[in-house]
């Protein structure tokens, strides 16, 4: 059975209001026109494309999300779409871990130790950024009812540990 | 009747809330809302503190963050070490000390709860004054975001009324600590449940920090019971106190007589009003008090508080009158700390008297008083006397007019040095009541005009900040992160020792119960030699690297070939940087004909990457490569020992294992444990090894199938210890251990690696320079101690004549030095001068308590035609 590393965290998790997005599928994206292939193409946005997500992580990255189990198809589609274009298609499911930051205070709790404005008026649904929550990388995604942290998975008890600080004190 | 509260009125306390605290001891009596300077002075504690440097007695001189005298520990309800005693509110049960100017840290590390806040908005206002207050309610308007602190309990302007409004953050009891560039602010909210320090990022700040009152200097001027004259109006109106019962005013500026009257109609006494100047009274002159025209106050008198103030007319005569309170007012300065520590100009201004602001960064202005709208009246700025060794200047540092004369006697001439000679402006309170008249001081000393040189700089933060309270909550777990491996929860069930490496645990050994260190990684090691060990490599840095020009740009970044590298096989890489010198190491797969994947160092995971992305963006743009980082998509487990292949075969796999079909350096992409795996033949211990490479959240079901597996085959999992000892054996550097960055592939014996034929590459060029090819340069070597049981230390240095007298030639140092149970005796690594020649030879490793006498070897001390590799 797989384990990810926030296995055995879920009720701190439960605590922040939060919960794990565990095995989802990750797949980077480097080419130079992404555009051509409806890839948001504004700094720090992201996109649906059917029930694929797609983040946009530099000029000429992006990192497409799905849900589990669909890396496979995800790596064939794109390889076949970018075919013939220099691209980089590497499955990087495992690469980071997905927490789900619900309720209301959760870009407050987020604003104890991320430096980027997630003030509600300028934060909204459809942004993210990579940024740094603490001393750790994270990329942050702006949905509907939730806040997606991605963090790399050696980070993310320290991330975890964070967060509970912010809500204990 | 002395200093005492008035039967009713001030604005900030509730009598209806009587609380008490303990001051150095002694309980005293407050009311909610009382700083713990305005219940002192309530109950008549007038001094109470001693100066840092002489110990003279001390009193409050001020209501606010200019108090250069009244400074407290706080231990209770939580620790403070040093702070201005105007600048806290008593909470019931408080214990204060008081602190002569320096702060003591406590060995615990309890404080009151803090955390940090990010936050951003269009404008940001220091001080809520009228100054202030307005243009924050106009961009809140204006739907602007905007920020409003204050270091004062309320808001100043509108307290109680409409004042608040939308999208205004109010921060009372708030302090600015700091402006950066562009608009970057650091403040601390002391909130009642816990400080907050705020990094504030604002498009526009507005100063509206106002003015302090400027002291004059005389002899005596720090005695208890004088106060600044528009203090005595504040504690009066926010709190209810009178500083004494007979008050003396000796101003500059006719703006403070009405300090004076205001104390005489709350029933003080008020015999005199010493007024220097000829100046317009703001008040009417207040029946029976004298206005002495022209007159200074030459002097105090007094044992632990003021008795009695010296006087002296213009004509030389001289007067005592008594009184237990002496008001001063030298005038107005604007208060530009922050302004000037962000590189805002400042001039001297020949109408009001007083430094003003001139050109500042674009982002930010100053308003109101801090602007420079103040009146002042011709300054005066000291009481000329022939001794003037107790004028104090600057309080804190006990430093006085006869200082300032000493130090410009001595020839110095710039304020910076001024204040470098004596300290003036350099403790907690930055000098806030001193720093203008030092200015004053010095200029009139040597004969310039009063705004000839400016105060010296202040810089953030501008009042005194805990650590404690920088450090937030990153402190004990959570200073840095700590990062673990998928396997981590396996590793800690399993009683390893971890060692850090870089932010990473990872497991150093894993002792049994009673065993020591050196049984352990004994123990482990033989495991390894003899049966087969299991050992969490996941901390690799790894790096897809794809693009038709992958193979071409990895030849740069390698001193050897990868480019004619086969599909399936991997090699290992030496990496320079433009120096020549070993930067990092790591081995390369080719996965395809256009993609690899290359393996780092833990500690340069990222370095790498960095490193390969500056040559791709800026130096060879033309090179169609990406790079990702893949480090911890992958667990890695890796097997080692003589039944490695068994474990492998144990554990399931759909490769051909067999030596023919999957020799070593090679790499099989397939199934083990039923899950996807990339299993690659590389061995780091000199055994027969197998990686077992699956996604990070496989790792721990791999793990277990593999010690599960092994059992029957005596596995047992090993760690970095036994990992360096074993590598050591087969003289296998660690990039960062064994090299130093001054260490070259032909220093490490490893000229084969390097391929000068295949084109260039990163560092080639230098590796021609005369110094790297010095024949005497530090070369790896292995070294045997003589006495066969004596472990050398690390970084021993080497001598080749152990007689030769202090200080002797050095000819190298020990790097890597460790017991090996495989030689059943102590073995070393080492850099020696011209090391490669020196086989059979004898150096000396000189210790605290002896010489170690050891032969130099080749540092390949185990299986040296490499016959275990294949099992």
């Amino acid at each position: 059975m797989a384990h990810t590393a926030l296995a055995g965290r879920s009720a701190d998790l439960a605590r922040l209001g939060s919960v794990e997005f565990a095995f989802p599928t990750q797949v980077d994206v480097r080419v130079d026109r992404g555009s051509v292939f409806g890839f948001p193409e504004h700094p720090n946005t992201w996109a649906r494309a059917g029930d694929r997500e797609v983040l946009w992580l530099g000029p000429d990255e992006w990192l497409v999300v799905a849900g589990s189990e669909e890396a496979l198809d995800v790596v064939a589609d794109l390889e076949a779409s970018l075919a013939g274009m220099h691209r980089s298609v590497v499955d990087v499911s495992a690469n980071r871990a997905v927490i789900e930051l619900a309720g209301a205070g959760r870009l407050e709790l987020l604003s104890s130790a991320c430096p980027i404005d997630l003030d509600p008026r300028s934060w909204t649904e459809g942004r993210c950024a990579q940024t740094l929550f603490g001393a750790a990388q994270v990329l942050l995604q702006e949905r509907q009812a939730d806040t997606r942290l991605f963090v790399r998975p050696s980070f993310a008890n320290y991330v975890v540990d964070l967060l509970l600080a912010g809500v204990e004190r | 009747m002395t200093a005492r509260r008035l039967p009713s009125g001030g604005s900030t306390i509730d009598r209806s809330r009587p609380i008490s605290f303990t001051f150095d001891g002694a309980e005293v009596p407050a009311f909610e809302g009382d700083t713990i300077a305005s219940a002192l002075l309530a109950n008549d504690v007038v001094g109470g503190f001693r100066s840092p440097i002489l110990g003279r007695p001390r009193g409050l001189f001020s209501a606010g963050t200019e108090e250069p005298n009244a400074f407290v520990e706080i231990s209770e309800p939580w620790f403070e070490p040093i702070v201005a005693a105007t600048m806290v509110d008593v909470v019931d049960g408080m214990a204060v000390r008081s602190r002569p100017g320096v702060g003591r840290l406590r060995a615990s590390p309890e404080s009151r709860p803090l955390e940090h806040r990010h936050a951003h908005v269009e404008l940001l206002v220091v001080g809520s004054g009228h100054d202030g207050f307005y243009p924050a309610r106009d961009a809140a308007g204006r739907g602007e975001r905007v920020m409003l602190v204050d270091q004062h309990r309320t808001i100043q302007r509108g307290a109680g009324g409409d004042f608040v409004a939308e999208g205004v953050t109010y921060l009372t009891r708030t302090t600015a600590l700091g402006l950066y560039d562009e608009g970057y602010a650091t403040v601390l909210e002391r909130a009642a449940e816990l400080d907050r320090l705020w990094h504030v990022r604002a498009k526009r700040v507005i100063l509206a920090t106002g003015a302090f009152e400027r002291s004059i200097a005389f002899a005596d001027n720090d005695r208890p019971g004088v106060m600044l004259a528009y203090a005595s109006w504040l504690y009066h109106v926010e709190h209810g106190v009178v500083p004494g019962s007979r008050a003396v005013l000796f101003t500059a500026r006719g703006g403070a007589y009405g300090a004076a009257s205001n104390l005489a109609a709350n029933g003080v006494e008020i015999p005199a009003i010493v007024d220097v100047g000829m100046t317009d009274p703001d008040a009417d002159l207040i029946d029976d008090a004298e206005v002495l025209r022209g007159w200074v106050v030459s002097g105090t008198g007094g044992d632990h508080r003021l008795e009695a103030v010296h006087l002296e007319g213009p004509d030389g005569e001289r007067r005592t009158l008594e009184c237990d309170v002496l008001l001063v007012s030298g005038g107005w300065d604007p208060n530009l700390a922050l302004w000037r520590a962000i590189g805002g100009g400042v001039r001297f201004d020949d109408d009001v008297h007083a430094f003003v602001p001139t050109e500042g960064p674009p982002w930010l202005s100053v308003v109101g008083a801090a602007a420079g709208e103040v009146t002042n009246d011709a300054p005066f700025w000291f009481v000329p006397a022939e001794d003037t060794s107790r004028h104090f200047v600057d309080f804190q540092r006990d430093q006085t007019v006869a200082d300032i004369a000493d130090a410009l006697g001595t020839g110095l001439r710039s304020i910076e040095h001024v204040k470098r000679a004596t300290y003036i402006g350099t403790a907690i309170d930055q000098g806030r009541t001193s720093g203008v008249l030092t200015a004053a001081i010095v200029n009139a000393m040597l004969g310039e005009h009063a705004g000839a040189q400016g105060p010296s700089n202040a810089r953030p933060p501008s009042v005194p900040v805990a650590y404690a309270t920088l450090a937030g909550r990153f402190r004990g777990d959570l200073f840095d992160p700590i990062r673990t491996t998928p396997l981590h929860a396996w590793h800690v069930e399993h009683g390893a020792v971890f060692e850090d490496v870089g932010q990473w645990k990872r497991p150093r050994f894993f002792p049994r119960a009673g065993e020591s260190m050196d049984r352990a990684v004994e123990r482990e090691c033989l495991t390894v030699r003899n049966a087969v060990g299991a050992m969490d490599a996941s901390t690799l840095g790894k790096i897809d690297v794809v693009g038709p020009d992958a193979p071409a740009f990895l030849d740069s970044m390698y001193t050897n070939r990868m480019s004619n590298l086969a599909v399936g096989s991997m090699r290992y890489g030496l990496m320079l940087g433009l120096d020549g010198l070993v930067l990092d190491d790591g081995v390369a797969m080719r996965l395809a004909e256009d993609r690899y994947l290359v393996t780092t160092t833990t500690g340069n995971a990222a370095i790498v990457l960095d490193r390969f992305e500056e040559w791709l963006q800026t130096e060879w743009p033309e090179l169609r490569v990406y790079c990702t980082s893949v480090t911890e998509q992958w667990a890695v487990v890796a097997i080692n020992g003589p039944l490695a292949r068994d474990v492998v075969d144990a554990v399931g796999t759909d490769v051909d294992l067999s030596r023919e079909a999957f020799p070593l350096m090679t790499f099989r992409d397939g199934q083990a444990v039923g899950v996807p795996a990339r299993i690659a033949r590389v061995s780091f211990s000199g055994e027969l090894a197998y990686e077992l490479h699956v996604a990070g959240w496989h790792g721990p079901l791999v793990w277990d199938a593999v010690m599960a597996a092994g059992q029957a085959f005596g596995i047992e999992p090993y760690g970095t210890e036994a990992m360096h000892v074993l590598r050591a054996e087969k003289g296998y550097v660690i990039v960062g251990q064994d090299t130093d960055g001054s260490v070259t592939p032909a220093d490490l014996g490893m000229d084969w690696i390097v391929n000068p034929s295949k084109g260039d590459f990163i560092g080639k060029r230098s590796l021609r320079r005369a110094d790297l090819v010095r024949p005497d340069r530090k070369q790896l070597v292995g070294l045997l101690p003589q006495d066969a049981d004596a472990v050398l230390p690390e970084g021993a240095q080497l001598v080749l004549d152990e007689a030769a007298e202090i200080p002797m030639a050095l000819a190298g140092h020990v790097t890597s030095s460790y017991r090996s149970p495989a030689l059943g005796r102590a073995f070393a690594l080492a850099m020696l001068e011209g090391g490669h020649a020196m086989h059979g030879r004898t150096v000396f490793a000189p210790l605290r308590d002896r010489v170690l006498a050891c032969t130099v070897t080749s540092p390949v001390s185990y299986d040296a035609d490499g016959a275990r590799r294949d099992g």
